[in-house]
């Protein structure tokens, strides 16, 4: 029993000592942070909005019904030299103590973004409350502030409905802690989602900003939702897409929902000039077919299947080229890919990568299969 | 001056009980007339000791002597009384040997009879239902049991209730309960080793195991405890396990009690030794072990597959049932990152309005539940539902419209409760119901942190603890490799083989 009791003394010496873990906080003492945005104001300073949860304005399933209901969120801004400057600001107006432990996105507005964030991330790493995971968009043609402010469908909150969106479009998880690490690796440039608020304050997803990370992560432009799929089917960041496209033999089109992505990239190197075949194949469903084909049949099918990779193809090359020529930063990381094949090449290569890239010889190969019909045969407009 | 006082009135006490104990352990001796007054004076104010004089032909006087009520009157009547009344004493028996083999031989031929000249042997023999003839001119009394005694019938009992087994159950007589044990081990090694402990109450308790299974270290140390022990009454085999456990400091429960002869059975099987005592139909079997507790006799008869399944069940609810209310508030106040956003905005949301901290609520929940639990046991049947009325309908309803307990508080103690109500045998469940509220403590004041402090503390304490030697986490610490398969599975046996040689086309 004695030694019990000196364990006992032990535990509650080792208890004292680590009073560094005391920190209870009562559900109703924070400000729990959903978004965090971040934009530059016309005259140049850093402004961070943040939407925060009002947990009486939840319905928690019970009651309220009838009467004037709260609002579950509301957007507060403040100015500051950094990121953390703003904190007090904010703080200045609450009455709860700021909780980013369930923070779901990040913002940048596309003024700050083009001026470039990479002088801005340290906080987000560094803060040991700062939530990683983290989805992080930039708003095309406006303010974060606004997309924090506007009024959701479906979810209480913006946020979490934004980070369900991308589920919905197919798109794998892109945390935050994925764009540091893209951001800071080789060959690699970081390209993240775009969401633009509409006439009617509604938020639309649209495509993808592409970074340069070499001059201090400044967007360089934009990818419409269509070249980002391509764009993403690239680096494995799509799970699903639909392509619709003109079957000319058919005379009429055909839409084909993708599941199972697949890409291979290969690198060759011939007299120091570098080589890279793309290969991406898809296997899908036909989910409409206004043609006359019938795509039970393998002759037909293998029609729809050849004209559809055919255009899929012209696409992509034609989207890589603009990616090439206009923005000239490789967003495919296909540097990476020479690092992996090349690693003694590398060294001398990494450093005027950004001038290799546009000059690459890059050949796409696309095949897409049809595994499913869909549920009838041939177009109801071809029956006679 | 009290304390005088007090001690001075246990001393006469003492020195009472040891005076009459010393007297007794002189002989009877020849003259009757000496013996009955002796005896009369032992059982003076016992209204309810017969003494019986017979006269065998003016000669020879005998007396009978039993506790009115305790003995089978109609033996007594017609093998005693009859033969000697209406027959009488043979002639040309002079010798007091001869009377001594005439009762034997012819009187009660039927009944199991001892010889005794032992005072003290003889008022103990008379006290548990024999009855006593004393001869004049003997310094032997014959003691015949023909005890007959009201008992309660074998039940099934209500505390360890099973879906598939047998449905008896001990009774208080020490008699039965070996008897049951005798049917289902019918084997002359199953040895039962009588005792009496007890100043007063001269209880008897009976050491059973089989020879050959038991361990010896642990049947020595069985008997070396009950030979130590120094109490005054044995009511209940509660006084045993509390005299010889080794310590009364654990929460947890050292030895298994039981009221159902198949689980002895079963242990003792295994090698444990079973302490049965008169007066109780709980038997004790040592060593336990932490998970045998958490094991029900259906476990064993049931199908493996789906007892398998109810076990890791079980283990995985024990465990909720003490740490889950501990781990709402670990980390709604100290880790509200760990909780999923949704979940945690909904808490938020409906813990907005209530006043008190978490902890608190808890605490008070918790309090209200074990005292709802406590009602319930004591109740009459008739008001017993009352109970879960009252409790469900105002701390459940009222309390959480109210504001003053938030929802989620209320649903979290109600599983903590479901998941306590799981273990099979009630008394396995004290110690986590007692647990739980210094680990409430403990993540109440230091988070996760604090939890784990106090889960690693229960743990040292269990690892610590072994009960007659055996450690108490048996099977997992020390690993013993091949009894795991009775932990989270319990290993199907293998399969009987019921036909001989010659039928073998017969077998499937």
């Amino acid at each position: 029993m004695k030694r019990a009791g000196k364990l006992c003394f032990v535990w509650l010496l080792m208890i004292l000592s680590t009073t560094g873990c005391w920190n209870l906080r009562e559900p109703d003492q924070l400000a729990y942070v959903l978004g965090t945005g971040l934009d530059l104001t016309k005259d140049g300073q850093l402004q961070i909005s943040i939407q925060i949860v009002i947990p009486s304005g939840v319905d928690g399933g019970q009651e309220s019904g009838g009467g004037t209901k709260e609002k579950s969120f509301r957007v507060i801004s403040a100015t500051g030299k950094n990121v953390y400057d703003t904190v007090p600001s904010f703080q200045a107006q609450l009455s709860r103590s700021l909780f980013l432990g369930h923070r779901r996105i990040i913002l940048i507005g596309q003024r700050l973004a083009e001026h470039g964030i990479g002088n801005l991330l340290d906080e987000f790493i560094r803060n040991p409350q700062s939530e990683l995971r983290s989805r992080i968009y930039v708003v095309k043609n406006g303010q974060a502030k606004d997309i924090l402010s506007a009024e959701p469908i479906f979810e209480p909150f913006t946020p979490t409905e934004l980070v369900r969106q991308q589920a919905t479009l197919g798109l794998k998880r892109y945390y935050f802690r994925d764009f540091l690490s893209d951001a800071l690796s080789q060959g690699l440039q970081p390209m993240v989602p775009t969401v633009r608020l509409t006439d009617s304050k509604q938020f639309v997803y649209s495509g993808t900003a592409v970074f340069n990370k070499d001059e201090g992560l400044k967007l360089v432009g934009f990818l419409n939702s269509k070249e980002s799929n391509y764009a993403y089917w690239i680096t494995n960041r799509q799970t699903t897409f639909t392509i619709t496209s003109i079957v000319k033999q058919g005379n009429g089109n055909v839409s084909l929902k993708l599941r199972s992505l697949d890409r291979r990239i290969r690198v060759k190197m011939i007299d120091k000039q570098i080589q890279i075949d793309v290969h991406l194949t898809g296997e899908g469903t036909i989910l409409e077919n206004n043609t006359n084909l019938d795509p039970t049949k393998r002759k037909d099918l293998n029609i729809i299947q050849e004209e559809l990779s055919q255009t899929t193809q012209k696409s992509i090359q034609k989207m890589i080229k603009k990616v090439q020529e206009q923005y000239k930063t490789d967003i495919f990381g296909f540097g990476e890919s020479v690092h992996r094949k090349y690693p003694y090449q590398w060294k001398t290569l990494k450093q005027d990568w950004n001038d290799t890239f546009p000059e690459l010889d890059i050949s796409v190969k696309v095949e897409l299969q049809s595994k499913d019909p869909g549920e009838t045969t041939s177009s109801i407009k071809s029956i006679p | 001056m009290e304390r005088l006082g007090k001690s001075h009135l246990k001393n006469k006490l003492e020195t009472n009980i040891n005076q009459s104990f010393e007297n007794s352990s002189s002989n009877i001796s020849k003259n009757i007339a000496e013996n009955e007054q002796f005896l009369k004076n032992m059982f003076q104010n016992c209204s309810d000791i017969i003494f019986r004089e017979i006269m065998i032909h003016g000669e020879t006087k005998l007396l009978l002597i039993h506790v009115d009520g305790m003995i089978n009157t109609d033996i007594i009547t017609s093998n005693v009384l009859k033969p000697l009344m209406y027959g009488g004493l043979p002639q040309g028996l002079g010798t007091i040997d001869s009377i001594a083999q005439m009762f034997e031989q012819e009187v009660f031929s039927v009944l199991p009879i001892k010889k005794l000249s032992n005072y003290g042997d003889i008022v103990d023999h008379i006290l548990k239902g024999n009855a006593a003839i004393l001869a004049d001119g003997e310094d032997v009394a014959l003691l015949a049991d023909v005890s007959k005694f009201k008992t309660r019938a074998i039940e099934e009992p209500y505390n360890e209730a099973v879906i598939r087994g047998p449905k008896e159950g001990f009774t208080e007589q020490l008699r039965i309960n070996t008897t049951m044990l005798r049917r289902i081990v019918a084997t002359p090694k199953l040895k039962l080793e009588s005792l009496k402990v007890g100043k007063l109450t001269r209880t008897d308790v009976v050491i059973a195991y089989i020879e050959g299974i038991v361990s010896l270290s642990v049947l020595n140390e069985v008997r070396k405890r009950i030979n130590q022990i120094k109490i005054d009454a044995i009511i209940e085999s509660g006084y045993i396990e509390e005299s010889i456990e080794d310590t009364h400091l654990s929460p947890f429960p050292q030895m298994d009690v039981t009221e159902r002869p198949d689980i002895v059975a079963a242990k003792l099987v295994k090698g444990k030794v079973a302490i049965l005592v008169n007066g109780s139909p709980c038997a004790l079997v040592v060593p336990m072990t932490f998970l045998e507790g958490l094991q029900a006799p259906d476990d064993y008869y049931e199908r493996f597959l789906f007892v398998s399944f109810i076990r890791c069940i079980r283990y995985l609810l024990v465990f909720l049932s003490v740490v889950f209310p501990s781990i709402y508030i670990a980390l709604t106040t100290f880790h509200p990152e760990m909780v999923p956003q949704e979940l945690m905005i909904t808490i938020a949301s409906l813990r907005e309005k209530t006043p008190l901290p978490t902890v608190i609520e808890v605490f008070m929940m918790e309090f209200m539940f074990e005292g709802l639990r406590e009602a319930g046991i004591r109740l009459p049947k008739q008001i017993g539902p009352l109970v879960s009325i009252v409790g469900a309908l105002i701390i459940g309803e009222a309390a959480v419209n109210a504001g003053i307990i938030s929802a989620p508080i209320v649903i979290v103690v109600s599983i903590a409760g479901i998941c306590s109500f799981i273990i099979p045998r009630l008394r396995s469940g004290y110690p986590f119901r007692m647990l739980s509220f210094p680990l409430l403590i403990l993540s109440g004041t230091f988070g996760l942190f604090g939890l784990a402090i106090g889960i690693i503390a229960i743990l040292i304490h269990l690892v610590q603890l072994s009960p007659f030697g055996t450690p108490y986490l048996t099977p997992v610490a020390p690993l013993i490799t091949h009894r795991l398969k009775d932990l989270f599975i319990r290993w199907p046996r293998k399969r009987a083989i019921y036909t001989g040689p010659d039928n073998e086309a017969d077998q499937p």
